[in-house]
Order: structure tokens, then C-alpha cells, then sequence
């Protein structure tokens, strides 16, 4: 890895005796962006205004093009935000706000005119609708391009975003995230994006930081992150995941209900005779005998959602129930519930929960 | 409903009788001074005497020093408190509501024990200094009405959120405070500021004690010896007193507007 733009090294917060963030590391590369994506009251926002300088770590440093910010006030970073809130300011118009930045700076007046011009071209408001108005004369998406605007018009080393859409409705937020993925890429930023919706995460992201507790649970792209979760929060907590209960007997045999599954890797820390739980993605599973697959369980249907050109299907097998995905096909009516099935998977999909 | 239309509509009608019969003698009164005729020839008696023009130019500029020096102290505090020390505002709101309780005489006997010509302050050794007393007497009167008016003005703003806003874009505090948050409650002060030019205006016990040539003290000189001037002097009082309260739900109508909110 090349030298990191942005580092966050072993950041530390408490409030008062509560610990809300411990030892947090992070590199970031220049124009990489990042989300942070975690359950709620994880410490994202907490690290997030740790590197805008709105809160003070309690140890550890934050190093930003290599120099060591963690002192530095928030005024002094040339950091960009944008906030869940849209934090326009009411008094000032569209382009007022879009230069505040740069006429706190001193920049000449012809050339912020030119530089509000510019971003509210890259934003796509037309400067002769938009400039003159209000924020109160906005819709919600509307505000929150033109705070993304104003955050980058003072061109910032990092760009820092916590939850910009949660207030947006669902086509807005998804129309939104793809505006600001590509105004990142075609401007290089380096960007730090907070959600708590993994979708937003895993569709945007060069990489993706889980949180939980206060720690970075994982650290990778969203394949990583999907397919090889580190921990069993992260297997949880991203995507959907069937968790059967089995039995380990020997040289790594499981008895799940009536079948058996037999896993690639030995398990280190368990004993045969023990409880294990084993992880599956629903899209690694197949109704029926799919070849290749070196696992088929028994079971019987228990639900079936039609959602489109995706069927969901939901087997007992055991007594564990488990969720799987097949594609509509027109030609064959989906499964009824009670029907007797097999389903089969790779037992190099597996993961063990422990 | 009809009946309670009545009731309503009668205890109405009481309390404004209550508050403008006084005040509607005051003006007929005001207007007798000649015999047998309506005249407004008190009200050019008052307003051509030299007294009455120095007293009231006193005290208008006491009053704009008064404003200038309540939004001074009154915005900066009430936005740190908001911003920084949530837990103190109740103890400012008491604090603030003190000069509501404490008589302006006990206030005005204090600054002239603690800053008497023998003192070590003495600012009541010189005109100057008296008029700086004074002021600080009346920022202290107005300080109920100041806060609170710009304290409601700051929570129609996010005061934090917006502040980050600014301070990620690189300002600083002043401004911070002159570009952002003052802006922002410009209305909330000046409705303070009308409340605080209508007490100044009026005010008697502390200018008569500094022995201040102001507008009060003017006002009783003249209701002591003279009959139709007092009476016009009272419906000018009323009339500035309420233009003031006029403009205040005039500029009311400008208040920034939160962004999605409805008026
Ligand atoms: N100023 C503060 N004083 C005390 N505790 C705080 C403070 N700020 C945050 N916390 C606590 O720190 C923890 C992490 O908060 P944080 O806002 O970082 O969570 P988050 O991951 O952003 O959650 P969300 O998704 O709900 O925004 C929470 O338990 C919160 O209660
Ligand atoms: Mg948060």
C-alpha cells in the first residue's frame, strides 16, 4: 500500500467514564472512499468529528497529507462536511452559501463568483434557478447538493460525510449516492462517508470500515466484507445470513438434522460433541441438487416470497430455517409451501460462527 | 357556543375598556387646553419647550447605547451558553430574571455606594461616568426581555450543527458569530431592542437617583406642575411605547425561516 493520505492511528474517546472509541486504526489512501457502517450508537460519528477536529481524542493521532492535525481546530483543516441536517446557512442564498468558505478565506469576489458557478455546474443546479434563492426555497435533495457544494468550493484535502441522506426519501437517496460517488471520483477527494444502511456502504465504497462498539471490526472492500466476514458481528450485521445449529462429530463432520455437512477446515478451538453454528449466504444456496455441491440437506417449505425477478424461499431443514434465493423463471411455477426439497451448497461456503 | 361567544366577547370588552377609558380622558383631557375648544395646543407647548427636546435626545441615545451594549453581551452569552454549557441556561434564565424581582432603586442605591466619588471606581465623580451607570442600570432593566428574545430567536436556528458548518469552512469565532448566528437572530433582537428603547424611554427611578437630565425625570418635573402638558406628554409616551410594539410584530414577518418549515 502506498503512503497513506489520511491516517488514524490508535484514536482513542471517552466521555467521562464511558469508553466510545478504542484504538481505532485507519489508512486511507488519497481519493479512496471510505464508508464507515456500523448499528447505531457505534462511535461512527464520534470518529468522524474526531477527524473534522469538533471533538478531541482522548489519545492516539490523526495525520492528514503527512502532518499530524490532532491539534489543530476545526477551522484549521481545510476539511469538507456535510451533515445529516443539510446545516445551510437560512440567511444566505444558494451561491452566498456555496462561497462562504472561500470568502472567509479572502478569496477575490470575481473569483468565487466563478468558483460557485463552477460547483453548482458539477452539482447540476442550473446557477440562473438556483443561485439566488433561500435554502427554506430548496426540497431536501436540492439542500443537500448545495451543502456537498458548499463543503467542496474551498477544494478541502478530505471530505467528511455523516448520514447526508437519511433525510432523504428513497429514490432521492439512491439517485443522491450515485451523484456524490461520481463527483468524488471526477474530483479524486478523499472521502469519509458514515451510513448505517449497508446497501449505501456496499454500493459506493472503494472500502468499508464495520464498526461495533467502538472498534473497527473489519476492514475491507465490500466483497471482502460480504463474502469473507472477519467476525460474527460483521457476518450478521452485512447482508442476510442462515445460521444452522449442528453438531460436530469427527474430522469435521456436522450433523445437521437428519444430513451431514462436512467442513473443508477443521475447526481449531471446538471439540467434536460440541454446538456449532455454520453461516450461509441465501445466494449460496440451491433448491434442489445443484452439480458441484458437495452439501444437500433435507427440509420442507416454509415460506415463499415472490419479490420479482428474485423469489425468496425460506426451507426448514432440521430445525433450522433457511433463506435462499431463486430466480424467477416464467416457464416453472415457484414452489408451495410444504413442498419436500432438497437444497444443496458448497461446503467451501460455509462459514463458522464462533 | 353562543353563550360562550358572549362571555368571551364581554370580559373582552371589560379589559379594554379597563386599559383604554384611562387612556382615551387622557387624551380628551390633553386636548382642552383652550377653553370651549378641542386644541392640540398642549402638545405644541411640549414639544416646543427646549426641555422636553433635550430629555428626549438624552435619552434616545441612552437608549440606542443601552441596545448596542445589551446585543453586545446578551447574544455572544446566550450562544455559548446554547452552544457549550446547555446545563448553566437555566441559571442564566434566573439570573436574567432577577431584574424582575430586585427593585431598579435597590440596583441604582448599589451602584452609588460602590462608585462614589470615595470609591475606588468613582464613576459618579463626572457626567460621563454617571451616563456610563446608568446604561449599564438599563441593560440590566432590559436584560429579561433582551435574553429571552434572543434566546428564542437561537432555538429556531441549529445553532450547533450550523456552527460546525461555519467552523469546518473555516471561520472563527467573530465571524462565526457576525456572519452566521447574529443574521440569524436579527429579528429576535431587534424586538428586544424596541422592548428595550420603550423601558428607556420611560424609565424614572435611575435617572432621577444619577440625577441624569433624562426623559422620565422630564416627565415628572412636568406632571408636577403643570395640567394639560403631563396629560400630552402621557399619550406621546403611549404613542412611542406602541409604535415600538408595532414595529416589533412588523419585523416579526421577517424571521428567517427554518428551511422546510411552513408560515
Ligand atoms: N458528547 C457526548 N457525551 C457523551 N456521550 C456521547 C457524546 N457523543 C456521543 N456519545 C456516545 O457515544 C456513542 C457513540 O456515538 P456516535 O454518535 O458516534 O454513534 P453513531 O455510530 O454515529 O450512531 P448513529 O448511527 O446513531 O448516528 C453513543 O453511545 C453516544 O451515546
Ligand atoms: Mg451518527
Amino acid at each position: 500500500m502506498p503512503e497513506p493520505f489520511l491516517s488514524i492511528q490508535h484514536v482513542r474517546k471517552s466521555f467521562g467514564a464511558t469508553t466510545v472509541v478504542q484504538d481505532f486504526n485507519l489508512d486511507v489512501e488519497a481519493g479512496e472512499f471510505i464508508s464507515f457502517l456500523g448499528p447505531s450508537g457505534c462511535g461512527k460519528t464520534t470518529v468522524l468529528r474526531m477527524v473534522a477536529g469538533f471533538e478531541e481524542p482522548s489519545g492516539g493521532r490523526i495525520v492528514i497529507g503527512g502532518k499530524d492535525v490532532t491539534g489543530l481546530k476545526p477551522n484549521q483543516r481545510n476539511i469538507g462536511m456535510v451533515f445529516q441536517a443539510y446545516a445551510l446557512f437560512p440567511n444566505l442564498t444558494v451561491a452566498q452559501n456555496i462561497g462562504f468558505g472561500l470568502k472567509v478565506a479572502g478569496v477575490a469576489r470575481a473569483e468565487i463568483d466563478s468558483r460557485v458557478a463552477e460547483m453548482l455546474d458539477i452539482i447540476k443546479l442550473p446557477a440562473s434557478e438556483f443561485g439566488a434563492r433561500y435554502p427554506y426555497q430548496l426540497s431536501g435533495g436540492q439542500q443537500q447538493r448545495i451543502a456537498l457544494a458548499r463543503a467542496l468550493a474551498p477544494r478541502p484535502k478530505v471530505l467528511l460525510l455523516d448520514e447526508p441522506l437519511s433525510a432523504l426519501d428513497a429514490k432521492v437517496r439512491v439517485s443522491l449516492r450515485e451523484e456524490i460517488r461520481s463527483i468524488q471520483k471526477k474530483l479524486g477527494i478523499t472521502t469519509i462517508f458514515v451510513t448505517h444502511d449497508q446497501e449505501e456502504a456496499l454500493s459506493i465504497s472503494d472500502r468499508i470500515v464495520v464498526m461495533y462498539g467502538g472498534k473497527a471490526e473489519q476492514v475491507g472492500t465490500a466483497f471482502e466484507i460480504y463474502n469473507r466476514p472477519a467476525t460474527r458481528f460483521v457476518a450478521g450485521f452485512v447482508g442476510t445470513l442462515n445460521v444452522l445449529e449442528g453438531r460436530l462429530g469427527n474430522a469435521g463432520k456436522v450433523q445437521v438434522g437428519s444430513g451431514e455437512i462436512v467442513l473443508r477446515e477443521e475447526p481449531a478451538d471446538v471439540r467434536s460433541g460440541d454446538i456449532v453454528s455454520l453461516a450461509l449466504r441465501p445466494e449460496a444456496i440451491a433448491l434442489g441438487r445443484r452439480a458441484g455441491d458437495d452439501a444437500v440437506l433435507a427440509g420442507e417449505i416454509a415460506d415463499v416470497h415472490f419479490l420479482g425477478s428474485v423469489i425468496r424461499v425460506r426451507v426448514r431443514a432440521g430445525d433450522s430455517i433457511v433463506s435462499l434465493d431463486t430466480f424467477n423463471n416464467p416457464a416453472t411455477p415457484p414452489p408451495r409451501i410444504g413442498d419436500k426439497v432438497e437444497i444443496s451448497f458448497s461446503s467451501g461456503d460455509v462459514m463458522l460462527l464462533n | 357556543m353562543k353563550i360562550n361567544r358572549f362571555w368571551s366577547w364581554l370580559f373582552f370588552g371589560v379589559g379594554a375598556l379597563y386599559f383604554v377609558l384611562p387612556l382615551i380622558s387622557t387624551a380628551e383631557f390633553s386636548l382642552k387646553m383652550r377653553r370651549g375648544a378641542y386644541t392640540p395646543d398642549a402638545y405644541w407647548t411640549v414639544l416646543a419647550d427646549p426641555r422636553f427636546q433635550q430629555t428626549f435626545t438624552y435619552s434616545v441615545l441612552m437608549a440606542l447605547a443601552t441596545i448596542a451594549f445589551g446585543v453586545l453581551l446578551v447574544v455572544p452569552t446566550a450562544y455559548w451558553v446554547r452552544l457549550k454549557l446547555p446545563r448553566w441556561r437555566p441559571v442564566l434564565e434566573f439570573i436574567t430574571l432577577l431584574p424582575l424581582i430586585i427593585p431598579p432603586i435597590v440596583i441604582v442605591f448599589g451602584y452609588i455606594r460602590l462608585y462614589n466619588t470615595s470609591s475606588w471606581l468613582p464613576l459618579t465623580g463626572s457626567a460621563m461616568g454617571t451616563n456610563l451607570l446608568l446604561m449599564f442600570g438599563y441593560v440590566i432593566l432590559s436584560l429579561p426581555y433582551m435574553y429571552r428574545a434572543v434566546d428564542t430567536g437561537l432555538r429556531a436556528i441549529d445553532v450547533a450543527t450550523l456552527t460546525e458548518a461555519a467552523q469546518s469552512l473555516g471561520a472563527g469565532w467573530v465571524t462565526i458569530l457576525t456572519r452566521v448566528i447574529l443574521p440569524n437572530v436579527a429579528v429576535a433582537v431587534l424586538s428586544g431592542a424596541f422592548i428595550t428603547f420603550a423601558i428607556v424611554i420611560g424609565e424614572f427611578v435611575m435617572a432621577a437617583l444619577l440625577n441624569r437630565p433624562s426623559f422620565g425625570p422630564y416627565m415628572q418635573l412636568l406632571g408636577a406642575n403643570r395640567a394639560y402638558e403631563p396629560a400630552a406628554l402621557a399619550v406621546i409616551a403611549f404613542a412611542i411605547t406602541w409604535g415600538c410594539m408595532a414595529l416589533i410584530q412588523f419585523v416579526s414577518k421577517f424571521a428567517p425561516r427554518a428551511p422546510g418549515a411552513q408560515h
